[in-house]
């Protein structure tokens, strides 16, 4: 057997980086007001979470040995976030339009989609990310992906109008009045393809 | 200094108690199952996740760019692609290989067989697709890459696995075998208490909206509101006790009394996840985790003996 001092030396070291994304998961929620605490700690948990993400070796340019090789081990041994899963609170739920206007005039709505019920969670994730403004340079791209896949199975469609939105779900007494969902559209794209595009 | 001795002595007794590998032969089978029910549950989205620009439904190379923006040393399916090229494979080829083998290396893990080069494969396989998939990837991906990374590290195989009948190996050592149990223990305690404490932070969870909201949002809306409505009064109780166990667990789990009752509490959660939401993965892996790290071995109340063979987790209240 390896030197017990070998394993005792890799637990602290895991377990310290647990600790430290977990920690770094939890003051991230209260700096963004996220939480029932008051607002006043929002400062000292904006410091914390730079302490934490220093720790990381987040604050080091991407190329950094020290920033790669903490960032390798962490999602090598799938500890790279927090379990904050459906915490503090659940907001409403994202959904991407398509509008698509074909040739001869009418028009249709569809929403991209998997085949699998496993993969739908996996879109869901994906649609959670794109309302997220970290992932804001992204949205675009991402948005023009989805739309590339609706015109490949339709390639007689001339134009795609894209509109992503929050769907807020009835609360509990809205529902018993007989009140639906809220649809707040936060963005829209049009595209359209260039000859050379089309499929 | 014989006082820092006793303590580094107590900590070395915590760390490394005497276990069989019981619980070993759980966890390998549970990742097993965990591996072959990813696999077949992505069969026909596989290409769709994964395929580059103009073929998925969103392009694999964003998703690698995204993980290595990280570091670049993290495993993606590019590097297979890239691989298969120089042999003549081209993208879907190899993505289709990759997915077989992912759903075998599952089905040695099930039945034991070429356990530590299956877990090693599984695991690699697992993350390249996790990491490739950046953007689609969700929480049951951690897990199962956190359950095959601690597999791939313990001492296979165990006495049930097929190895163990084909080529007679000695045993592996009990300490090192209480060691990486109880690092999966410890890391258990660390994901509820986190999780526990975020939600007790959330209004939602003390007023019953968040399990309202959670349960009729697609597509996680296996239930009709029409149904829930009918306990609404139940809502905010069972909000507060998911928190209450969540946060519970690292203190509970270990006393002898409570431990079979926050067991059994923990894992009435994760199915209720599943069967009501859907989330049939992410159940699964819990699950399979919870039975590994508290499961075997515990003692059930008014029977009074083990459930197997294997010594009980030590208790320490």
């Amino acid at each position: 057997m390896v030197s017990k001092r070998v394993y005792v030396t890799w637990f602290a070291i895991h377990f310290f980086l647990i600790t430290t994304v977990c920690f770094a998961g939890l003051f991230s929620l209260v700096a963004e007001r996220a939480t029932i605490l008051p607002s006043a700690l929002d400062t000292y948990a904006r410091k914390a979470e730079l302490v934490a993400a220093f720790l990381l070796g987040k604050h080091a340019a991407p190329p950094s040995p020290v920033r790669g090789s903490i960032a390798t081990y962490l999602h090598a041994a799938g500890i790279q976030s927090g379990y904050t899963f459906f915490a503090p609170n659940i907001p409403g739920y994202h959904k991407l339009i398509f509008e698509l206007n074909y040739q001869d005039g009418h028009i249709e709505y569809e929403s991209p989609r998997f085949s699998g019920k496993a993969a739908a969670l996996r879109l869901d994730s994906l649609l959670a990310r794109l309302g997220d403004n970290r992932y804001e340079p992204l949205r675009e791209v991402v948005v023009k992906m989805l739309a590339l896949s609706i015109w490949r199975e339709r390639p007689d469609v001339k134009k795609i109008r894209a509109t992503f939105g929050l769907v807020s779900p009835p609360s509990i007494s809205d529902f018993e009045q007989g009140k639906g969902e809220l649809f707040e559209p936060m963005f829209s794209y049009d595209f359209s393809l260039r000859d050379e595009e089309k499929p | 200094m014989i006082l820092l001795q006793r303590q580094w002595q107590k900590l070395l007794e915590f760390l490394f108690p005497a276990e069989t590998d019981g619980w070993l032969a759980v966890f390998r089978v549970g990742v097993g199952l965990q591996v072959v029910v990813y696999a077949l549950f992505l069969r026909r989205d596989w290409h769709s996740l994964f395929s580059t620009t103009g073929k998925g439904l969103v392009s694999r190379e964003l998703g690698e760019a995204i993980a290595s923006f990280d570091s670049p040393l993290i495993p993606k399916l590019g590097w297979l692609v890239a691989f298969g090229q120089l042999i003549g494979l081209g993208e879907g080829t190899v993505l289709s290989i990759a997915w077989a083998c992912l759903l075998c290396m599952g089905c040695c893990l099930l039945v034991g067989l070429f356990c530590r080069p299956a877990a090693i494969i599984a695991w690699f396989l697992h993350l390249c697709a996790a990491e490739s998939g950046a953007l689609l990837a969700y929480g049951a991906d951690n897990f199962i890459t956190m359950a095959l990374f601690y597999l791939m590290l313990a001492p296979l195989p165990d006495r049930y696995a097929l190895d163990r009948r084909l080529v007679k190996t000695k045993l592996p050592d009990p300490r090192l075998l209480g060691f990486w149990r109880r690092v999966l223990q410890i890391h258990l305690c660390f994901v509820y208490f986190f999780g526990g404490l975020a939600k007790l932070l959330g209004s939602g969870w003390w007023n019953g909206s968040n399990l309202w909201r959670a349960l009729i949002r697609p597509p996680l809306n296996l239930l009709s509101p029409d149904i829930l409505i009918r306990f609404k009064y139940a809502l905010p109780i069972l909000g507060i006790l998911i928190c209450l166990i969540e946060i519970g667990y690292p203190f509970f789990i270990w006393m002898k009394k409570t431990r079979f009752f926050w067991l059994v509490c923990i894992l009435t959660m994760h199915a209720a996840i599943g069967l009501t939401m859907g989330m049939y993965l992410f159940a699964l892996v819990m699950i399979v985790l919870n039975l590994a790290a508290f499961g075997i071995g515990i003692s059930i109340p008014f029977i009074g003996h083990p459930a197997s063979d294997a010594p009980r987790p030590r208790s320490f209240f």
